[in-house]
């Protein structure tokens, strides 16, 4: 009996510890268990540690809640943040808006000192090589506009279209080396064609050695192409040269307009072209 | 006498951190359960009446610390025990998922036990579905932090044990 007693100890230890929970369990809840001292004792061992404890959980909570707090201020400065970069965005928006007014109104302006009938564009692409300067107008056929109408803007000239469809035109600038223009210099009304070129930039061709070219001096179209409105500036010249042979000299030419920076821009038939009309 | 110091410390040391660090956790009032964790790893480990009694006296400081009346988690902890141990020579336990396993078995164990206690002696509106609820919670944490404390636990006889080979 001792020994079957020994074999299953635990066993029998372990319902015995089952039957007194299930008596502390009866007698608690009869109210029959007023002072119990184990309890008091297992409270008084846990009582320090639970305080520190409860201390450093409270300690790690407020530095959890300053967390927050702070973590707060930086979501709340990260909000007014986007805020502001919002309102940068519109600010920069609204002033572009402006700046395309004004353009607008430019080249509305300006359309009024053209021959009738032009047509106003936007580009809508650059030229997709480097061998060839040109630019894509998104205005085509369908609106009016023809093979070799000129491309302007109040600034200057930018080139001429040479290929158009329903919607679209292809505009070869001036810059290209297969564009050219009859211009005059506006100072001497001498005569050349002003064309890209692959090597320096836009030059000015079929100058006479003898003419008289310098730096500085403004070049614009002299009308006679047909294609180009008259007195139209082109460019300006930054630099002559005459080679100790040959007929003409050389002179590079600074374009009038850059192609790259403009928007907006007219599209216009030569003086001629507009007669005919 | 240092193992039974060792697993004293151990279960001063989880009451202590189930009724104040794991409020903090973000899981709402479920807490997971780590005594029960200590219990079946002596279950499985410690068989010997030592670890009962133990069960039982870790059960009873929950009981004293928070529970309404005093012999719910004893009566649970000798429970688990009395199970872990009875069925502790049919499980092969050499990897954490099975750790896992035995615990969540032994968390369902419990909470039934706690459910039965909660229905005869109290009376709670919405008991069942907030027992159940809490059941689950309980038992999925402590079988997710089982292998955790196992290993711990083991770690930390092996440290006791070699300074004390007989112990």
């Amino acid at each position: 009996m001792l020994a079957f007693l020994r074999r299953n100890q635990i066993f029998f230890c372990s319902c015995f510890c089952l039957l007194l929970s299930l008596y502390i369990l009866t007698a608690t809840a009869r109210g029959q268990i007023k002072n119990e001292p184990v309890g008091a004792l297992l409270m008084w061992i846990l009582r320090p540690l639970q305080i520190v404890g409860q201390g450093t959980a409270n300690w790690i909570k407020g530095f959890r809640d300053n967390y927050d707090t702070l973590a707060g201020f930086r979501s709340e400065n990260e909000r007014l943040r986007n805020r502001l970069q919002t309102l940068e965005i519109e600010r920069q928006r609204l002033l572009e808006a402006e700046a395309t007014n004004q353009r607008l109104q430019q080249l509305l302006d300006f359309r009024g000192e053209l021959p009738t009938g032009a047509i106003t564009a936007s580009i809508i692409a650059a030229s997709a090589t480097s061998w060839f300067q040109s630019c894509v107008l998104n205005k085509g056929s369908a609106d009016g506009v023809r093979k070799d109408m000129a491309v302007v803007t109040p600034l200057g000239v930018i080139g001429k279209v040479v290929s158009v469809t329903g919607r679209t035109a292809k505009v070869l600038l001036v810059t290209d080396p297969n564009s050219g223009i009859d211009v005059m210099v506006q100072r001497t009304r001498s005569r050349g064609i002003v064309s890209g070129s692959l090597e320096s930039g836009t030059v000015l061709k079929y100058i006479k050695r003898s003419e008289d070219v310098r730096e500085g001096d403004r070049l614009v179209t002299s009308g006679l192409d047909n294609i180009f409105p008259k007195g139209m500036l082109v460019g300006t010249v930054i630099k002559v040269r005459k080679q100790s042979r040959g007929l003409f000299q050389i002179v590079e030419v600074l374009p009038a307009i850059q192609a790259s920076l403009v928007e907006e821009v007219l599209i216009v038939s030569g003086e001629n072209e507009a007669a005919k009309k | 006498m240092k193992l039974f110091l060792l697993f004293l410390l151990v279960g001063i040391f989880l009451v202590v951190l189930q009724t104040t660090f794991f409020h903090l956790l973000p899981i709402g009032p479920v807490v997971p359960d780590l005594i029960l964790v200590l219990c079946v790893y002596l279950g499985l480990y410690h068989p010997s009446v030592g670890a009962a009694l133990g069960s039982f006296l870790l059960g009873y400081s929950i009981d004293t610390v928070s529970s309404p009346i005093l012999g719910f988690n004893a009566f649970a902890m000798s429970l688990v025990y009395l199970a872990v141990y009875l069925s502790a020579r049919s499980i092969w336990l050499h990897h954490p998922i099975v750790s896992s396993v035995v615990v969540l078995l032994a968390a369902l164990v419990k909470g039934a036990a706690m459910v039965v206690i909660w229905a005869i002696f109290l009376s709670v509106d919405g008991f069942w579905a907030g027992a159940a609820r809490y059941v689950l919670w309980e038992a999925l944490l402590a079988a997710l932090l089982a292998p955790l404390v196992f290993a711990l636990l083991r770690r930390g006889q092996i440290f006791v044990e070699r300074f004390n080979p007989t112990a």
